[in-house]
């Protein structure tokens, strides 16, 4: 956001959408989004995080950088983990997608959930979502294969947890990845 | 008394948090939108030192959707300059306004602010903005800043770039420095790091001016010094302020007190009667959000032949940056700077160095990591020399059980411990016995094996208002909690202390159903609202429990005299045959007879069917103020194995042996010290904010460059846990926020020398990298080349 003297002066004189043209330039797009059919105009320029978040009101995913490496926005579209602050809205025309309010449901957590919540695996929980949805993606992928915990770090190291120093979100996450069944599980 | 003397208190329940957090149904104040609501963004400055000429708004203002812009002119017309709550004693004030005035110090510094009806709006808007930057000559570098010839940063309120030097001492350091059979010293080299909590920071501010209230929801640790802090700048009456912080994702000490941006939402929030979003991006928070740890150590320890500490002298110089944050630079450094060491005879002085930098604030630890570098580094350079086993030199200084409590050089009182029964766990669970013993022979892959301690002490808590006043401090040492009884039969607790992970929400219910002798699920907290709690002062400085257990403990046990007064009434009975057990009070022996806490609640809030003498309601405040501060204590130990060729290294096995009293919740207590190594192994091996010094530029500014550890970058580690109960807390607690953070770096160190003795390297500058070790390799081998046969 803070731009330099450079790109100021290159900028100049190109013409600037403006707020109208925000809205005028729209796409409407027609996607599931945790089992249910939406259909929205969204603007062409807005990222499917924001989209989310602001115009859905599915405010657990997160953003933390814009730049895809923290993995605070991640959810599952068409069955894999993707970082939302990565893709435009009009992006997620005619998929799936699921996002961290779909998992548990009422007041019950669901088994991954819980799991997180035995071995302390959250504090602030900002990074949470993130790892939930990676998480159950990959208990879609390995499909009963059981992973090692090298593995499992591996797999988890596109999300950042500044709190917990992972030990106990490698531990949920094995737990579920070799016991839970996927009851509550959206893939 | 231990743990087990408790029912509640020792358990690892788990938390109140939790739930909205894992099924995404926290509020964080991103989260929120409100009606009507409008977007801030900020513009800032390219250099890192410029004059600022005329600003050309026009365009910008043209462009539809924008509604409001503000520089550098209109703050100093609306606004003061940012309050500091923690001055460096002695330093004059600096006149830090949100938007630069004439001149910018710092790449990043804030220049002007955008309101518009989408952030995307108001980034356009940004880029429509002239500014006519002057680049003026900088300076990155602290002890450049500290040269007689340096340009000054802040002139015609300082006259050089020192902003203030202290010192603290005891004992004739000098006198047996120069007497002592042997000295060793070094310069230790601190790296600049960011905090990186993963949520940045953010506001939403509502001004409504005929109720004249300003509603501010913000990233904070600290809701009600935001709260004084906002009506100082503001020129606003308290009462006219409320501030809350619901769901923070990370503090770590960077989100104490306001900054430029919280300010500036104000600002526009005020001018258009409108809410305003602010929400810090990743780009701006690594220019703008307050930095740590930078320093210079220049440490020196005096021993005898044998590996007696007979004297130890530390000047160190903190880098600021252009401005004295919130919380300015670290202090800790010159507290705990002895470690758990008995050196009766000690001298440290304290520099504050202003460059043209971002800001410095407060990052967990607060100077412990830093100095704990330099004086561990150095001791086993000492033992090297001395032919000592580190071990052994440690065992030697250690303050023993007998010793305490013990003032150390800088005032600071170790209450009590077993230092050296940590630095024997440590050693004892990686078999150092057999290691010590065994020469440095090649593994098959080529690699090295070496173990490293590090021993430390923390400061936790303050003690007591009057140390604060000491040293500057504008805010108090004690916490505060509200407690209300409720017609349907819970507790509602309410606590100033915002919930960023710390797991204070837990902690405190836990402590409040050991006194009321209810279930845990009975109490709900209510935090980080200033008009929902008592005033108080915020959870930083491993301060939170050692403050707030006495404040439940106090207005737990006002409430419950008062319903054991009423159940007797009702009952017919003395109040001390009575006890309160889960939902109901019942009698201590005999009688089955009980009175439901529903029923006790309902009569004293509607005051019909009490005792005539009791005063409806039920509901309890309390203050405490702690008297004095706690020290936890221990030693971490790592296992490395490294590369002579190339310098690439892993730690292969870390111990950490601590000791922080009491645990209120131990599942908590491991959270919080695996967090904090976590950031220590950043800060150690990979985090550094570098700053190019020829152009004064941030080159390592995005999530890309600066590497925090994911899952697969961290150590495996062993947690050792003491429990000795610290005699001067509430139930011999000791804070435990912070410890982690400070071993990794002189463990990693240490076991890299230890691994690397034939070669008979030094390191004294973190990060500790490949690079720099394969550096100190070739270093040594060019100074041994030259030595004459």
């Amino acid at each position: 956001m803070a731009c330099s003297a450079e790109e100021r002066i290159e900028s100049k004189d190109i013409p600037r959408p403006s707020a109208e043209g925000d809205s005028l330039n729209e796409k409407e797009i027609t996607f599931f989004l945790n089992g249910e059919e939406v259909t929205a105009s969204v603007p062409v320029r807005m990222h499917a995080a924001d989209f989310l978040r602001h115009r859905l009101g599915m405010t657990g995913t997160h953003v933390g950088c814009e730049q895809g490496v923290c993995g605070m926005c991640t959810i599952l579209l068409a069955g894999g983990a993707v970082k939302s602050c990565l893709l435009l809205a009009v992006q997620l025309d005619g998929v799936e997608v699921w996002t961290v309010e779909s998992l548990g449901e009422d007041d019950q957590l669901n088994e991954l959930q819980a799991a997180f919540k035995r071995h302390h695996a959250l504090q602030c929980g900002f990074c949470t979502p993130g790892f939930l949805m990676t998480a159950t993606g990959l208990k879609a992928r390995s499909a009963g294969r059981a992973l090692s915990r090298r593995e499992i770090r591996e797999e988890l190291a596109g999300v950042l947890c500044r709190c917990t120093g992972y030990e106990g979100i490698i531990l949920a996450v094995e737990e579920y990845l070799d016991h839970g069944d996927n009851e509550g599980n959206p893939l | 008394m231990t743990r087990n003397a408790y029912r509640v208190i020792g358990q690892s329940l788990p938390r109140k948090e939790d739930d909205r957090l894992l099924r995404g149904d926290g509020c964080f104040t991103d989260d929120l939108q409100l009606v009507h609501q409008l977007e801030m963004v900020v513009g800032r400055c390219p250099f890192p030192h410029a004059a600022i000429g005329e600003i050309d708004v026009s365009r910008a203002a043209a462009l539809p959707g924008v509604k409001h812009i503000l520089t550098g002119a209109d703050v100093r017309k609306l606004s003061d300059p940012l309050t500091v709550l923690r001055p460096v004693p002695g330093a004059p004030q600096l006149p830090f306004y949100a938007l630069a005035q004439e001149r910018a110090l710092h790449e990043g510094q804030p220049v002007v602010s955008v309101v518009a009806t989408s952030r995307a709006v108001a980034e356009d808007a940004l880029e429509l903005i002239d500014i006519d930057y002057q680049p003026l000559p900088h300076i990155s570098v602290a002890l450049d800043a500290l040269a007689e010839d340096a340009l000054v940063i802040h002139p015609g309120v300082m006259k050089s770039n020192l902003l203030s030097a202290h010192e603290d001492r005891a004992g004739e350091p000098e006198a047996r420095m120069a007497e002592a059979e042997f000295t060793e010293e070094g310069r230790f080299h601190i790296n600049r790091v960011s905090p990186l909590p993963m949520e940045t920071r953010g506001i939403v501010a509502t001004w409504r001016p005929a109720a004249r209230e300003l509603m501010v929801y913000t990233t904070t640790q600290t809701p009600h010094l935001v709260r004084q802090q906002f009506a100082e700048s503001l020129r606003l009456d308290e009462s006219c302020i409320r501030v809350t912080a619901s769901d923070v994702g990370g503090g770590f000490g960077m989100k104490l007190g306001i900054n430029p941006e919280e300010l500036l939402a104000a600002l526009h929030a005020i001018a258009l009667r409108c809410p305003v979003k602010w929400i810090e991006d990743r780009l701006e928070f690594f220019r703008a959000s307050t930095q740590a740890r930078e320093s210079v150590f220049d440490y020196r320890i005096g021993a005898t032949i044998d590996g007696r500490i007979t004297a130890i002298t530390n000047q160190y110089t903190t880098d600021l940056g252009a401005w004295n944050s919130t919380y300015g630079s670290a202090q800790l450094s010159s507290v705990t700077f002895i470690g758990p060491y008995k050196v009766p005879d000690a001298v440290v002085e304290r520099r504050v160095a202003i460059t043209n930098k971002t800001p410095i604030g407060a990052y967990r630890g607060y100077g412990q990591p830093e100095v704990n570098f330099a004086r561990e580094v150095l001791l086993d350079r000492l033992a090297r020399r001395l032919g000592i086993d580190p071990y052994d030199i440690r065992k030697k200084n250690m303050l023993q059980p007998e010793d305490l409590p013990w003032t150390t050089p800088s005032g600071a009182i170790y209450e009590n411990g077993d230092y050296l029964k940590t630095l024997r766990m440590a050693a004892d669970a990686l078999d150092y016995e057999t290691h010590r013993l065994s020469p440095r022979v090649t593994r098959d892959d080529g690699h090295l094996i070496g173990i490293g301690f590090s021993s430390f002490v923390e400061r936790t808590g303050y003690a007591s208002a009057r140390f604060l006043a000491g040293r500057g401090s504008r805010f108090g040492a004690h916490e505060s909690v509200t407690l209300r009884a409720n017609r349907s039969g819970s507790i509602d607790l309410y606590t100033g202390v915002s919930t960023f992970g710390q797991g204070s929400e837990t902690a405190f219910a836990q402590i409040c159903a050991e006194i009321l002798g209810m279930e845990y699920d009975a109490i709900h907290i209510h935090a980080g609202d200033t008009a929902a709690s008592p005033l108080n002062t915020g959870a930083f400085a491993s301060r939170t429990l050692i403050a707030a257990a006495g404040a439940i403990l106090e207005a737990a046990e006002t409430m419950r005299g008062k319903i054991l007064r009423i159940a007797a009434w009702i009952l017919d009975c003395a109040p001390d045959t009575l006890t309160i057990d889960g939902d109901a009070v019942r009698f201590r022996e005999g009688s089955n007879q009980s009175v439901p806490l529903s029923d006790i609640f309902f009569r004293a809030i509607i005051g019909q069917g009490i005792p005539e003498n009791e005063s409806p309601g039920l509901e309890a405040s309390a203050h405490f103020e702690p008297t004095d501060a706690s020290f936890s204590f221990g030693t971490a130990a790592a296992v490395v194995s490294v590369d002579p060729e190339s310098g690439e290294f892993t730690v292969e096995r870390f111990v950490m042996a601590h000791d922080s009293g009491v645990p209120v919740n131990p599942s908590l207590v491991d959270g919080q010290v695996r967090g904090g190594l976590a950031q220590g192994f950043g800060a150690a091996l990979a985090e550094h904010l570098q700053i190019d010094p020829s152009t004064g530029q941030l080159t390592s500014g995005s999530m890309l460059d600066y590497f925090a550890p994911t899952a697969a970058d961290l150590p495996p580690i062993e947690l050792l846990h003491s429990e000795i109960p610290s005699p001067v807390t509430t139930f011999g607690v000791r804070g435990v926020g912070e410890v982690g953070t400070i071993p990794p770096g002189a463990a990693v160190a240490n076991a890299l020398c230890d691994a690397l003795a034939d070669y008979g390297i030094e390191l004294s500058a973190l990060p500790l990298t490949p690079e720099s070790v394969w550096r100190a390799i070739e270093s040594a081998q060019s100074t041994r080349k030259g030595e004459p046969l």
